[in-house]
């Protein structure tokens, strides 16, 4: 249905959507870039830092965009990166 | 007659006997011409027998005459001299037929539409034209070769393209009648707009509620092949054998999928969703609206997370007890073989934000009555309550705004969209039954209330309150503070500007032809009005016809219109086809192209000119194939071939050098070679008799199907005979019987122009004119035009044109 739509949906905060937290281990990665790479959402990104493998690890660019797929964690050759939803005190 | 001598008629071996008869038509002829003396010159003719005058050719009377005549005399031409053709041709045919003349040995003479009626005071100018046009009747009649019309099958099966109402409707009537449906439907689910809409007017039925079972009923229907997510993307073959390549795309979700909705809820995607117009979401597993059929969900791989065969997400397939999803599932090419088509492709809504004074896309409280019906229904995004975006407040002062986008030359929508003013009369009453105190108001044009029970439904709004007022609002501005709006304009009955308050504006707007029905055109070959929307074959006698043979329209493709027109062309649209598929054969004028393929070079060039696709160039023969069936006998293809090797039945080559050479036999310096379309120029020209117009007695008709079939040779042929002056007349520019062929003549007469040009000849001899078939006035002053230029001409101008032409003309 070609229909121009540029509304805010009345029903967007009834969606639950569940929050991430995203953990990388920093010195554990090696800087493959698969994360980054094949994160759908494109949640990361590679960071300044230098870490003890002299490498650049991944950054959080936006964790809201995160939609909990664990695809980083699955596809991570080092088991440096891993997503859990966060627990909300506040009900968020 | 036995077939033994109908095979020797066939070989033509036989000598010609023809016979002519003149008609006086009471004193519609006999007024303006002498019949008797047209009938004795007649029978100085080459090849005539007989020549008769007689009071009414058409009675019951004349065509005994005509039969006896054939029986006693072993007349196997027949010339009758009388009204047009296009009244009285089939007529005279069946005649010819019941004394066992084929049909296609019959000729006539107009000298009644095209010379008594239009030279009503010269009877001596008029004589002398209905004696040439007598002349070159028999000449062509002399040539003309018996044939039999062409019978192709017609498969029992038929293909629907859209699965809106009306697409529905045609499909559970074809399906009723016995016959196998194809229905094929871009979304995922059949309904179209009418699922959309929350009411129907004028009965206020609720508009799902009516269309489910219909639904269901295709869904279900033994003789229905659904098939959704789907677009046809080729189309090859004719009436009776269509061939259609359907490509299927995948849903990701087997037929296994039981509707339960586990998978949407985990997915962790969202989007608009576009039945709601954007006002609700979906996720990127859905279904577009919970009746929708079929009920599978399906996944829009545009949003999903999972792309180029690697999962990443994989929360709906765990979610799924029937383990309906399936990521491996690919695009699929379905062949079909129908007899028939029908086009219920449907139509856009108009998009306002085009119209920067309306401030849609800008204000959130301007809404349009597609959003409005997703707003008031029960099962929309606000669950049936009117709420203003801003605030989600229900809003004390409406106004609905008509012809938005419609009836304006501004917007580029010059037609009327037909539904739309009762759509918003029902509106204003769906709000008054909610929320009473609302006051409403209703800018318009004009209520056009014009159908069954309108009218009603329009005074029962204003009963209840609803305030019409004429004059749409030149500019709407938003008050900042309250999101209200302000719509100032002129109320142009009571001659006063208005400046009112709202808290919510709808504008009603129109329906425009589909941005994808341009693809549809190209693989049906169809035509489409100015408006854009398919062109029926005729507007008053076969209004649900493609001019392409086979194929039908239903609902809005062919012109905006309300649920019940919609229906009712559906049914109509499928009675149609019914017709075509219970008969199980179709039959073809034998005036379709023939090929002498030792002639043929195999260049292409008809291929390329035939408007429908009934040429093919067998690359591996190096020859010309020829579709009969697809066909519609415009000739076309015969006058674009460069060798000569095409032409076209009962119009061949030979038949129109007969009659050119008929008409510039005595006095060509003087004389107008009129080449006209049977459909347009023609009838105009018919119709400038009928309603007596009169114009000089010197031109000469030469009747063509189309245009499209007069060769740059016929053209030459008649100036190297010395003739005066060439018309070429034929429909309007877009209003071409045969979708687009007159662009052909159009063009070969600009190439002779300049091929006058360059020889130093006057290139006004050689005239174009467009005139549809009641424009006789415009015929008649084309011809009054052509005088001066008649008068101009020198003789040396005459033959320096022989002379040019001559070697041309003298090839073939």
């Amino acid at each position: 249905m070609p229909v121009r739509t540029w509304r805010t949906p009345l029903d967007i905060e009834k969606i639950k959507r569940p929050k991430a937290e995203i953990h990388i281990i920093k010195d554990q990665c090696k800087g493959c870039g698969f994360c980054i790479r094949f994160c759908p959402k494109n949640v990361l990104e590679e960071s300044d830092e230098t870490n003890e493998r002299g490498v650049h690890p991944p950054r959080v660019v936006d964790e809201d965009r995160c939609v909990l797929c664990s695809f980083c964690t699955s596809i991570c050759p080092d088991f440096a990166i891993f997503v859990v939803e966060k627990q909300c005190k506040d009900g968020c | 007659m036995t077939e033994k001598q109908e095979s020797e008629r066939k070989h033509g071996s036989e000598e010609i006997r023809m016979g002519v008869y003149v008609c006086h038509c009471g004193l519609n002829i006999a007024g303006s011409i002498n019949c008797e003396q047209v009938s004795k010159f007649a029978a100085t003719l080459p090849n005539v027998v007989l020549a008769k005058d007689n009071r009414y050719m058409c009675s019951d009377q004349g065509q005994e005459l005509i039969k006896n005549d054939i029986r006693e005399h072993k007349l196997n031409r027949v010339v009758v001299a009388s009204c047009s053709p296009r009244l009285h041709e089939p007529t005279f045919r069946k005649a010819c037929e019941e004394a066992g003349l084929n049909k296609y040995l019959f000729e006539m003479a107009n000298i009644r539409e095209q010379c008594s009626w239009v030279h009503l005071h010269d009877r001596k100018a008029a004589t002398e034209k209905a004696e040439d046009l007598v002349k070159m009747a028999v000449a062509k009649a002399a040539l003309c070769k018996p044939a039999e019309k062409i019978v192709v099958p017609v498969i029992r099966k038929a293909l629907i393209i859209g699965g809106g109402v009306a697409g529905i409707q045609a499909a559970l009537d074809l399906a009723d009648t016995g016959y196998k449906v194809y229905l094929v439907e871009k979304e995922p689910s059949i309904g179209g707009r009418m699922a959309q809409i929350d009411k129907t007017y004028p009965t206020m039925d609720c508009s799902i509620c009516i269309l489910a079972p219909k639904m269901s009923d295709v869904g279900r229907h033994p003789n229905i092949e659904l098939v959704t997510c789907s677009e046809v993307v080729d189309v090859k073959g004719y009436i009776g054998d269509f061939h259609v390549k359907v490509l299927k795309k995948p849903r990701y979700v087997t037929n296994d999928c039981t509707a339960c909705g586990e998978c949407a809820e985990v997915c962790p995607v969202i989007n608009p969703n576009e039945f709601d117009v954007g006002l609700a979401i979906r996720h990127a597993i859905y279904t577009p609206f919970v009746q929708a059929v079929p009920s599978t969900y399906k996944i829009d791989m545009d949003l999903c997370l999972n792309k180029e065969n690697i999962v990443i997400c994989d929360k709906c397939i765990k979610t799924c007890e029937a383990h309906a999803i399936n990521f491996e599932m690919k695009p699929e090419t379905i062949e079909l073989e129908v007899g028939t088509i029908i086009v219920a492709t449907g139509a856009d809504v108009f998009d306002p934000s085009s119209l920067p004074k309306y401030g849609y896309g800008k204000y959130p409280n301007v809404i349009t009555s597609l959003e409005f019906e997703r707003l008031i229904n029960a099962g929309g995004p606000s669950t049936g309550h009117l709420v203003r975006l801003t605030d989600m407040q229900i809003p004390k002062r409406v106004a609905f705004i008509q012809c938005v986008g419609s009836r304006s030359k501004k917007s580029g929508r010059l037609y009327c969209s037909n539904v739309c003013c009762m759509n918003t009369i029902k509106d204003s009453l769906l709000i008054k039954e909610h929320w009473p105190e609302t006051e409403i108001y209703v800018f318009y044009v004009d209520i056009r209330a014009y159908g069954k029970d309108f009218e009603n439904l329009y005074q029962r709004a204003r009963r209840e309150g609803v305030r019409f007022i004429r004059g749409l609002p030149a500019e709407i501005t938003e008050d900042t503070k309250t999101s209200n709006l302000w719509l100032v304009g002129e109320n142009t009955l009571q001659k006063e500007l208005y400046q009112i308050n709202f808290g919510m504006v709808i504008l009603s707007i129109g329906l425009e032809p589909r941005e994808d029905s341009k693809k549809i055109q190209r693989l049906l070959t169809l035509s489409k009005t100015q408006d854009g929307f398919f062109m029926e074959a005729h507007p008053k006698l076969r209004p649900v016809d493609a001019a392409t043979g086979g194929i039908f329209f239903a609902g809005c493709a062919e012109s905006p219109k309300d649920i019940k027109d919609s229906v009712t062309q559906a049914s109509a649209a499928a009675a149609r086809a019914g017709i075509l598929m219970a008969k199980g054969k179709v039959t073809v004028e034998a005036i379709t192209p023939t090929c002498n393929h030792e002639r043929c070079k195999a260049c292409g060039l008809c291929v390329k000119a035939c408007p429908y696709n009934a040429l093919t160039l067998n690359e591996e023969l190096k020859r010309i194939e020829i579709i009969e069936a697809a066909c519609s006998g415009c000739g076309t293809c015969a006058a674009e071939c460069p060798f000569g090797a095409l032409t076209q039945k009962h119009f061949t080559d030979e038949q129109i050098f007969a009659q050119i050479d008929a008409v510039t036999e005595y006095n060509a310096e003087k004389k107008i070679v009129a080449f006209c379309c049977n459909w347009c120029a023609y009838a105009g020209a018919d119709f400038a008799g009928v309603s007596r117009i009169q114009y000089p007695s010197n031109v000469r008709i030469i009747r063509t199907m189309c245009s499209g079939r007069v060769a740059p040779k016929f053209i030459e042929r008649a100036f190297a005979r010395g003739a005066a002056t060439v018309l070429v007349a034929g429909c309007h520019l877009g209003d071409c019987h045969y979708i687009d062929a007159n662009h052909y003549t159009q063009k070969r007469v600009e190439r002779l122009w300049r091929k006058m040009e360059q020889e130093g000849l006057n290139k006004e001899r050689l005239q174009l004119l467009w005139a549809s078939a009641a424009e006789g006035e415009r015929f008649a002053s084309k011809i009054r035009e052509m005088q001066p230029i008649i008068g101009e001409v020198t003789s040396r101008e005459i033959e320096r044109a022989k002379k040019a032409f001559e070697k041309v003309s003298s090839e073939d």
